[in-house]
């Protein structure tokens, strides 16, 4: 330690190169960062979601069928008879805690294209389902007796500016009916969850495709969205769901929610792929443009060294100095570009301007930690060759040696 | 104005040989992320562009954005047979007809077919959803450069499908004579492996529209209708008739302008690509103004010479640039070479518009080279102006007395 005072002053010797270097890792670090927190934030986000032991049933035939309401009665009868008993009853009426789950996907009032999330619901049960997501509970009374009404996320009502009484509009593209809705409640959560989603009655869209439209597409859910007691039981709920609509012309895939979510992020698998390459090449050009400015400060000091040995400072204390000097210079710009980037989405809220594809977006403590320490591992594989270099060199030629 | 020989560079960079190959590799690391990035934007473009002819128009319900949303009535589609101005039919080539293709002759060109969406795994366990066309026998002849490059055409009502030839081995089942599988009930026999001219129907599976329509109990209904016309005369009169008669409720866009309009995630790949390559160049950058700072300072007596010699200011500024730029234009030239080693991957892509996989085959075409250009001048320039403008503004006589 007592060798410090002598490390910095080296690391600011040539301020220009070291802050070159600080900087180049830095904006690295933020690259590496943004890149591996695409991804990350999302299996972060769906560890969250284990605990609450949701499943959800969609059609076994994909995203773009339906599955028929009457599910909604009939999972909890299916859970009954087989004995399973895996679906949480709420305490006070006895009732499933079941819900359709129907991704009605409209624009938002003329918008060109809308980029938040909205779901038919039953107003009964979904804030049995989803304890994590807080309302008022007048709200939430309006919202079950109302039926018109929605109730939005925080940050959709704040990125929206909207406020409880407001109207609602949603134009349909996968459905023909156009939903007029009035705001009755605002819903918040925890901060990792989509706070830019709009639940609104099932009912109302089914009861306009029966009067509107001849019934066209009515009747139908896109899932099914249910909360269960533990996860053995939910292994067994979904395969007794399955097994019984198999035979018939409806067939259902139920999974957890968990593994619901995760089939997104599978989707875009190959970017992944490349992503993850894009870190390697970053870390490795790290490690090069370190190597490269640490050779070069040790080439200039060759005959500074050649001093510090001949006045009896041992090869080992050399090779600590200019060690702790490359982790030292790598570590401030790692932990300018990992921590700082941290720092920075957490008071800066991109998810306006990502069209919708990630509603939140933060860098989890882990990755900014791991990007840390690869920063000062690169420091320590940069600093290597040039402190062999220095400290082996014969100390009559470092002092002969002319830079 | 004398300017400094050329050779003085080359020499300079060959006397320290380490630095300048390690920022070479630098520059050449980058350059190669970024082209393999934007080799798929540009695959991702000219296959939406290649996949819109300009006669034929795409007829979906008012109020749908794209195919998968879309659905109407068959009974919709037929009448729409009716109209004027539909062009006809071509006779079939002799290897066509050798292959099974459709009898389509003075028959008229439209295309009313229905798509299915249902998950499926990939060869590797990953999932993601998987297009899959209930195609008539206009379908092949609505598609550019539409070939079977192995088995046939397949026959419609009797289960059996055709597979792109894109799509082979990234999912399990999809080799000529294997089954297909969907799920239980949905079992399709692979006959033939088609490619469409890098268009979108390369991502997609084909089977007759009356199986998939008994597949999905979905036999009232068809997603989109294919018309080609004519001429560009009645190409306006379908339009005009489509959209002005009310009770279809149908919107004919031409179908250039639909896969113009299928851009979100090109956008989104444009906007990825453009952060890693802005950020990529600022690292790079510092890494080569490091090195370049370097020899400025190892050469000040040099520069002091030449100043001496009568080179003025422009010329020795103009040297160090140069210098520079030829780092990293070695580099960058390094690195647009190694991305095309990439040229024979396809990346599967999820396409936000459709919600299902893309698979684009990576394209080098114009716009990565053009990155890679932009981000070599960038490197080159920048990283060795602030070096090159310290060179020139060196005191002669102190830069002579400089050790």
């Amino acid at each position: 330690m007592k060798f410090l005072g002598y490390i910095l002053r080296n690391a600011r010797r040539n301020p220009v190169r070291s802050l070159l270097t600080i900087g180049s890792i830095a904006v690295c670090g933020f690259l590496a960062m943004v890149l591996l927190s695409l991804f990350s934030t999302n299996t972060e986000v769906r560890s969250t979601l284990v605990p609450f032991n949701r499943v959800i049933t969609m059609s076994a035939q994909g995203f773009t069928q339906p599955v028929p309401i009457a599910l909604v009665r009939e999972i909890p009868a299916i859970d009954d008879r087989s004995g399973i008993h895996a679906i949480v009853h709420r305490e006070s009426d006895d009732k499933p805690l079941v819900s359709p789950f129907s991704w009605y996907g409209g624009k938002f009032r003329g918008e060109s294209a809308t980029f938040f999330a909205q779901f038919g619901v039953d107003p009964d049960t979904l804030f049995d389902i989803y304890p994590e997501l807080t309302i008022a509970p007048d709200q939430l009374q309006a919202f079950k007796e109302r039926p018109d009404g929605t109730v939005i996320g925080r940050k959709l009502a704040e990125d929206k500016k909207l406020s409880v009484g407001d109207s609602f509009e949603l134009k349909g593209e996968i459905y023909p009916f156009d939903m007029n809705l009035t705001v009755v409640g605002i819903f918040d959560g925890p901060e990792k969850r989509d706070l830019r989603t709009c639940y609104f009655n099932w009912n109302f869209l089914n009861e306009g495709l029966k009067r509107d439209f001849q019934g066209q597409g009515a009747n139908n859910s896109g899932t099914v969205l249910m909360r269960c007691k533990s996860d053995e039981l939910v292994t067994k709920l979904c395969a007794a769901v399955d097994e019984d609509t198999k035979s018939s012309d409806r067939a259902t895939k139920t999974q957890t929610e968990d593994a619901f979510v995760s089939q997104f992020s599978e989707m875009i698998k190959d970017l992944q792929t490349y992503i993850n390459m894009v870190g390697l090449a970053v870390a490795f050009s790290l490690l090069v443009i370190c190597g490269v400015a640490m050779a070069m400060s040790m080439r200039e000091r060759t005959s500074e060294v050649a001093v510090l040995r001949a006045i009896g400072f041992q090869k080992g204390q050399i090779l600590f100095m200019v060690l702790t000097e490359a982790v030292l210079i790598a570590g401030i710009g790692g932990f300018i570009g990992t921590f700082g980037t941290m720092l920075l989405f957490k008071f800066w809220d991109i998810s306006p301007y990502t069209m919708g594809f990630f509603p939140f977006f933060y860098i989890p403590t882990t990755v900014a930690v791991t990007g840390f320490l690869v920063s000062l591992l690169v420091g320590l594989l940069s600093g290597l060759i040039p402190a062999f270099r220095a400290s082996s060199l014969p100390v009559i030629d470092g002092l002969r040696k002319v830079v | 104005m004398a300017f400094v020989p050329l050779k003085y560079n080359f020499r300079n960079l060959s006397v320290r040989w380490p630095t300048t190959l390690l920022t070479v590799m630098v520059s050449a690391i980058v350059v190669a992320c970024s082209c393999v990035l934007f080799g798929l934007v540009d695959g991702l473009m000219y296959s939406q562009a290649v996949s819109g002819d300009p006669l034929t128009l795409l007829v979906m319900r008012k109020g749908a954005d794209n195919e998968t949303s879309s659905n109407f009535s068959i009974q919709t589609a037929q009448d729409l047979a009716t109209l004027k101005g539909i062009a006809q039919g071509r006779a079939r080539t002799a290897e066509e007809a050798q292959k099974g293709f459709p009898d389509l002759q003075d028959k008229p060109l439209i295309s009313g077919e229905l798509l299915n969406i249902p998950v499926m795994s990939r060869s590797d366990g990953s999932r993601v959803n998987l297009t899959i066309r209930g195609a008539t026998s206009a379908s092949p002849y609505l598609r550019p450069k539409f070939e079977i490059v192995e088995g046939r055409y397949f026959n419609p009502g009797t289960r059996e499908c055709i597979v792109s030839r894109s799509l082979v081995s990234r999912f399990p089942g999809t080799r000529l004579g294997q089954q297909f599988r969907v799920s239980d009930k949905e079992v399709y026999n692979v006959v033939g492996i088609f490619t469409a001219g890098s268009s979108a129907a390369e991502s997609e599976v084909w089977t007759g529209r009356e199986d998939l329509a008994a597949n999905t109990n979905n036999d009232r209904s068809v997603s989109s209708t294919r018309i080609r016309a004519e001429d560009n005369r009645s190409l306006e009169a379908l339009i005009d008739s489509i959209t002005n008669e009310s009770r279809f409720g149908l919107l004919p866009k031409r179908e250039s302008v639909y896969y113009q309009s299928q851009n979100t995630t090109a956008l989104f790949l444009t906007v990825i690509g453009t952060v890693i390559a802005v950020l990529l160049t600022i690292g790079a950058l510092f890494a080569a103004a490091n090195t370049m700072f370097a020899a400025v300072k190892s050469r000040t007596r040099e520069i002091g010479t030449m100043r001496a010699l009568g080179f003025s200011r422009t010329a020795i500024l103009m040297s160090f640039l140069l210098e520079s730029v030829v780092i990293t234009a070695v580099g960058g030239a390094l690195g647009a070479l190694v991305s095309l080693l990439f040229s024979n991957w396809s990346f599967g892509i999820s396409d936000f518009s459709s919600f299902s996989e893309r698979v684009i085959q990576l394209r080098f075409g114009v716009l990565p080279f053009a990155v890679a250009l932009g981000m070599t001048l960038a490197m080159g320039v920048f990283g060795g102006l602030f070096p090159a403008i310290r060179a020139v503004r060196l005191d002669v006589v102190k830069a002579l007395r400089e050790l």
